[in-house]
């Protein structure tokens, strides 16, 4: 009750304050982030441009390791040393707002000028709604397509302006553009052990009608053996298995794959080492005028519960929200909500991304989703590996799942 | 009191004193990690709660959880494989190059220290060479292979689930040999060279030397270089983390870089706990062992 109370208190206080002028009284906030100074990194910019609106607002910026992340918000979690304000995976947000670590926001966002909840894409805003709170808001977002080495379809006389559309034809598509003499693989996608793996798979059993809390349904066990069909014969290289996205992609730069899938994020470095026409278009799905999906990527900026200063953050958090607009020209993110973007940089590739945003879907939300996701990379290895077939291995993920689901 | 001083600044008190210093540093820095690890694993742990030391005692359950995974006697059997072959290989091929340095030719002590450049790259950045060299598509080792005409296709050495778990032994063998070298080396030159000047007028040969002069004087050495090489071995993470993150499929995944999965990608820190006591008690089996061998060997 006195929680609850407290709450009310601390919200009308930041309402109060955030009408009042700025206060006096100089405010130090926190921020972790994993973004490098140098990328440019949106943090830093966003930071130096805020302080420069709030000299009173003073912000020291945390640099984590992506790796590291989990490693160190624990630690600050556990020992009560959680900073003001983070960056959260989208996936790992609903684990820290179910447990409360997180701020709730919807008194603040009820009284902003600048936040409309109702505007933000449903993926992102699932990701940060936890029991009808708000605990974060999205800085960006991003989802993937397919990426396709357009001077290669010209020279296996296929059409550029006919990317494949369905998983048929990518992979007759794929079939065609694979020359083992000249180390060309037809595609190259990422399936290892980890979140990535999962991140690819997803959209593939979604648009199929099959998703994580019931992944062994038919749609997905037909995406998993396309994958298998491809990697069985070497369209796509064996190291799939063992390669991230970035590194996967840089086999596509390299011209060692004629089409890759990946996010948003390739394109500043895409246009530096990639000497050839580069297009992108909407990831295929089963069958033409079916379902399409895309997952969800990139994260939430949050406030920690333990903050001393909500208000200062939530002006922080505020600022950062208003800025959409910049984050696909800058920062090689898709905007969270619509916005209308002036001459954007890759003009088509931003139109087929800002398509598919429509359709990206977040991964989960659950507070346990490290371990549904596991369960489900472990059964993408499984059956493309061969150790089992994509039945039996998605049947053996969804009882894993279900188990997490019930408790 | 001043007898108390007196004892504290020359006598059995200093002595105490002294005693109880190194025993602090061992309970805060050895005792406590190893006693709240094990306590980690009897409990339902949660990153919330990973600062309390009462959590709800859970008695077995997280080993129970443990074994019931899939992928336990798998992981189980590739730490024993890793282990076994990394130790046996590190150990042979470490022995091989100190016996060979040992002898006297040009350039000998230099030749050897080249050897210790493996031991100074740091683990990641070795991983990251190894990855090079093993890469499918474009590696240095499957060039070689091909150009010299050994294999026709390419070998895909960190994807294929037969294979990977012995790239990343290879890996490690490399980055073990000079440690064993070295320490080996130590060893052979604290044998008394007259010893072997006198076995040679005696008529014994270069094996039979080998067989009852060195081994037998070697041996606390060499039970000190495999009880320190299977916990430096069981140690091994970043080679894992660089080459094939346990997989495909698990299929070269160890105790170790399981316990971390556990723990920080999976954010069940009791389970990946159990996991590092389970290799706990392993290793001190392998300590008593060390600690037995050297034990006879000074009362001989």
């Amino acid at each position: 009750m006195a929680n609850i109370a407290k709450k009310i208190l601390l919200g009308a206080a930041g309402v109060l304050a955030l009408t009042a002028a700025a206060s006096a009284e100089p405010v130090e906030l926190n921020v972790w982030t994993i973004d490098r100074q140098a990328d440019p990194g949106y943090n830093y910019v966003m930071a130096d441009e805020f302080t420069k609106l709030h000299p009173d607002i003073k912000i020291n910026i945390k640099r984590v390791e992506f790796a590291d992340w989990a490693n160190e918000i624990m630690r600050a979690v556990a020992t009560g040393t959680t900073p003001d304000v983070a960056y959260v995976d989208n996936p790992n947000t609903p684990f820290l707002s179910a447990k409360g670590a997180l701020l709730d926001l919807t008194p603040y966002i009820a009284e902003s000028k600048i936040i409309d909840t109702s505007k933000i894409f449903p993926g992102p805003l699932s990701t940060v709604t936890w029991d009808g709170k708000i605990y974060g808001l999205p800085r960006g977002s991003n989802t993937i397509a397919l990426y396709y080495n357009a001077d290669m379809f010209k020279a296996a006389g296929l059409d550029p302006e006919k990317p494949p559309q369905t998983w048929a034809e990518l992979y007759e598509t794929a079939k065609k553009l694979t020359d083992p003499a000249k180390n060309v693989y037809g595609l190259a996608f990422s399936a290892n052990s980890n979140e990535e793996g999962t991140f690819q798979f997803l959209p593939w059993a979604q648009s199929a009608g099959a998703d994580f809390d019931h992944i062994a349904d038919d749609g997905a066990v037909r995406a998993l053996e396309v994958w298998q069909k491809i990697l069985d014969e070497k369209l796509a290289s064996p190291d799939t298995l063992i390669r991230g996205q970035y590194d996967s992609m840089a086999t596509f730069n390299a011209q060692n794959a004629a089409m890759g899938i990946s996010g948003p994020w390739e394109l500043p470095r895409m246009s530096k080492d990639a000497k050839f026409d580069f297009r992108v278009a909407l990831l295929p799905i089963e069958k033409a005028g079916g379902n399409r999906a895309s997952a969800l990527g990139e994260g939430n900026n949050v406030i920690f519960a333990k903050s001393e200063h909500p208000k200062e953050a939530f002006q922080y958090l505020e600022y950062m929200y208003s800025q959409m607009p910049r984050v696909w020209n800058e920062f090689g993110f898709v905007p969270s909500y619509p916005v209308e973007a002036k001459d954007p940089k890759w003009p088509a590739q931003y139109a087929v991304f800002a398509e598919s945003m429509k359709n990206a879907r977040a991964r989960g939300p659950s507070p346990d989703w490290a371990k549904i996701s596991k369960a489900i990379s472990t059964a993408i290895q499984q059956a493309l590996t061969h150790q089992t077939d994509a039945k039996t291995a998605l049947a053996s993920a969804q009882t894993t799942i279900d188990g997490i689901l019930k408790k | 009191m001043s007898a108390l001083l007196r004892s504290l600044r020359d006598g059995r008190g200093f002595d105490g004193a002294l005693a109880l210093l190194a025993l602090a540093y061992l309970f805060v820095f050895s005792a406590f990690p190893l006693i709240y690890n094990i306590a980690l694993s009897f409990q339902e742990v949660d990153m919330f709660s990973l600062g309390d030391l009462i959590r709800p005692f859970v008695g077995l359950a997280n080993y129970r959880t443990l074994m019931a995974a899939p992928e336990f006697w798998s992981v189980m059997g590739n730490t024993a494989l890793f282990v076994g072959l990394c130790i046996v290989f590190q150990l042979g091929i470490g022995f091989g190059l100190a016996l060979f340095f040992q002898q006297d030719f040009i350039g000998a002590s230099y030749l050897r220290g080249l050897f210790l450049a493996a031991w100074i790259i740091p683990a990641l950045v070795a991983g990251a060479i190894w990855k090079w060299i093993f890469a499918g598509d474009f590696g240095v080792l499957n060039y070689m292979l091909m150009s010299l005409g050994i294999v026709d296709e390419r070998i895909f050495w960190l994807s294929t689930p037969a294979i990977s778990l012995y790239s990343v032994v290879i890996a490690n063998i490399w980055l073990g040999i000079p440690f064993n070298m070295i320490l080996l080396s130590v060893g052979l030159a604290g044998i008394p060279k007259d010893m072997y000047e006198a076995a040679a007028l005696d008529g014994a040969g270069a094996w039979g030397r080998f067989w009852h002069m060195t081994l037998p004087m070697m041996r606390s050495t060499l039970g000190a270089v495999v009880s320190l090489g299977i916990i430096f071995t069981l140690q091994q993470f970043d080679l894992f983390a660089s080459l094939t993150q346990g997989g495909p499929a698990n299929s070269s995944n160890v105790a170790q870089y399981w316990s971390w999965q556990l723990s920080f990608q999976n954010y069940d820190i009791a389970t990946g706990s159990a996991v590092s006591v389970l290799m706990l008690g392993f290793v001190i089996v392998v300590a008593f062992l060390y600690v037995r061998s050297t034990r006879e060997e000074h009362q001989a």
